[in-house]
């Protein structure tokens, strides 16, 4: 079999006494969008929290494409090809779409000992860019990220992972507080970066968003995977709904397998 | 956004209402008082402007990038009385002492930026200490007195600095054009540069600028020894030409420059600053102090007039940023 994208193997974290993650273990392949479901406080976040960089581990490993790492810092992760949306908070709002795309990896205008940025470089690239995830309206990249909806601050983000070719791009709740069409936009960004050839890790509560977007469903249980092989496609939502509310481990396996659970 | 028209685009810029308020501060000095425009008022004012604009100039890079320096105004009476102290002792020529003046504004930065950075202490309490320390450091070592100072006429030093001429009936110092040319380097660099992304997104949201690898505290520091070192500079030009070194100059300028940069249309809170909108502030408060003077208010009335101005602009700013936010 060949290596996934991504492996964290027996990831444990502890805030103080609070165990959030007990062993965990997680994969992510290639060109692949994994949803990651759970109960409020099941570990979500912090697993991918640790996976970003934003937080340290207490124990465990990290593997990409085979190779052990360590993800100091969210600039660490970056650099190793994992990029991580939050809905506000990657984002300077009061700089341009074009400026917050190229931040930290600025154009720069020869002669270059004047450090001048190239903006029109940076502001036709950042077009073509909201083009390519979708955002049908013709917002021009000089816009502020201040006057854009949240919806479209998440496209820009997803648009920056996808320019830098990250290999794995987080998002965690993307479709909170969204309304119907915004989601929807949010939905065919991630197939879109899917199709360019990311990964894409894709937390909600919402199963039906869930469902309409993953490979392959992945269920957390207070700091524990339980679950990482339903196939959306032969599963149904009622199903992954009971393992997320928990069940013994025996009754998943059965609702995974023949899909009955004895209940 | 792109298609609207001129004018509406000129309105919502943070700099149009500095603009109309010094159009209309001039317009009924004038009226008031047309000596307030001749050559030698023109000249008078100029000179001391120009030297309170280098302190603000830097300080609008620093604001931008969400910190502000309490310091400067010692640094202003710290640099001089320390140049000529070590002129005066024969240590070294007036040259050396000014490059050793500006050496040690430029550690003071460092410092200053090394504790707001690295200890994450809020940049208000770190520099109001560094103030303390530097205007203490000042009174003490000249017993409160002021140094003696020599006519630096002659020196190549004060002609680059403060040498005078006239253009017409102007007399313009030399520091007008270093004012000016600071001005344009600066903008540029706010503007254009990709030093200047990077200043506005450490004040806008740091952690998304680190997360891009952008080195937020280099920044800081960077900005913090730049404010230090123009507040030295703009001190040494000011007792070159008024030949005073006194360590209690630039009591209160410290305020009196945020006040500039804020009515400007810089963020207090960071993310957003603007160099022409900071020379406009500067030109609307010392504008506002001659004028008063000129046409017969009582000078003490002065801070009267500088806080209703303070007020009104931060409500005309506030309101644009809301116009803005909600997407006009
Ligand atoms: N900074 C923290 N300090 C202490 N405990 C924490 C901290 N962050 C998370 N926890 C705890 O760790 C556990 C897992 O939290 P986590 O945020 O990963 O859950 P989640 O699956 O993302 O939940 P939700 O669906 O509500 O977002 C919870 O019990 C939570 O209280
Ligand atoms: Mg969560």
């Amino acid at each position: 079999m060949a290596e996934p994208l991504i492996r964290m193997t027996n990831i444990r974290k502890s805030y103080g006494r609070v165990q959030a993650l007990e062993d965990a273990n997680f994969h992510v392949n290639e060109r692949e969008i994994v949803g990651l479901l759970g109960d409020n406080g099941a570990g979500k976040s912090t697993l991918i929290k640790v996976l970003s960089g934003a937080v340290p581990l207490t124990s465990g490993d990290i593997f990409i494409r085979g190779k052990k790492v360590s993800l100091r810092s969210t600039s660490d992760a970056i650099a190793h090809g994992i990029e991580t949306i939050y809905q506000d908070s990657a984002l300077v709002t009061q700089l341009s779409i074009a400026r917050n795309l190229f931040l930290g990896r600025e154009p720069i205008k020869p002669p270059r000992f004047l450090n001048r940025m190239d903006q029109e470089a940076m502001n036709t690239v950042a077009r073509d860019l909201l083009k390519q995830v979708g955002i049908s309206k013709n917002i021009p990249p000089t816009t502020p990220i201040g006057s854009l909806s949240g919806g479209e601050r998440q496209a820009v983000a997803i648009a920056r992972a996808m320019h830098f070719d990250s290999d794995l791009i987080i998002l965690d709740e993307p479709t909170n507080n969204l309304g119907v069409a915004e989601t929807q936009g949010v939905l065919s960004f991630v197939r879109s970066a899917r199709d360019s050839g990311h990964s894409c890790i894709f937390i909600a509560h919402n199963i039906h968003h869930v469902f309409q977007v993953v490979d392959r469903i992945v269920v957390m249980r207070r700091g524990k995977v339980v679950a990482d092989d339903i196939d959306p496609k032969t599963t149904s939502v009622a199903e992954v709904e009971r393992i997320i509310t928990g069940m013994s481990d025996k009754e998943i396996r059965d609702a995974i397998t023949d899909g009955k659970p004895s209940h | 956004m792109e298609n609207h028209s001129l004018v509406p685009r000129l309105i919502a810029r943070p700099e149009f209402g500095p603009f109309v308020l010094l159009v209309v501060e001039i317009a009924v000095f004038w009226s008031f008082n047309h000596d307030f425009l001749s050559p030698q008022n023109i000249s008078n004012t100029l000179a001391f402007t120009v030297e309170l604009g280098l302190i603000a100039l830097a300080m609008t890079l620093l604001m931008t990038s969400g910190e502000f320096d309490l310091s400067v105004g010692s640094l202003f009476g710290f640099s001089p009385v320390l140049m000529w102290t070590l002129f005066n002792s024969g240590l070294t020529s007036l040259e050396a002492g000014f490059v050793a003046a500006l050496l040690v504004a430029a550690f003071i930065g460092l410092v200053n930026g090394w504790f707001v950075t690295q200890l994450k202490i809020p940049s208000f309490l770190v520099t109001l200490g560094m103030l303390l320390v530097v205007r203490g450091t000042a009174l003490f070592v000249t017993d409160g007195f002021p140094q003696r100072t020599w006519s630096a006429e002659g020196s190549w030093l004060a002609e680059a600095l403060v040498g005078d001429f006239f253009i017409g009936p102007f007399r313009i110092y030399m520091s007008l054009f270093w004012f000016i040319a600071a001005a344009i380097a600066l903008g540029y660099v706010l503007t254009q540069s990709r030093t200047g992304n990077w200043i506005q997104a450490a004040g806008g949201n740091p952690s998304a600028a680190r997360a891009r690898g952008v080195n937020v505290s280099g920044v800081k520091i960077g900005l913090f020894v730049l404010s230090s070192v123009m507040a030295s500079l703009a001190g040494v030009i000011s007792s070159l030409r008024t030949s005073a070194a006194n360590p209690n100059s630039g009591t209160g300028y410290e305020l009196e420059v945020i006040a500039m940069v804020v009515i400007g249309g810089t963020a207090l809170t960071g993310g957003r600053g603007t160099i022409i909108g900071t020379v406009l502030g500067i030109l609307i408060l010392r504008v506002m102090r001659n004028g008063i003077v000129l046409i017969g208010v009582p000078g003490l009335a002065y801070n009267i007039f500088i806080g209703a101005i303070i007020l009104g602009m931060m409500a005309l700013h506030s309101w644009l940023e809301r116009r803005h936010q909600a997407g006009t």
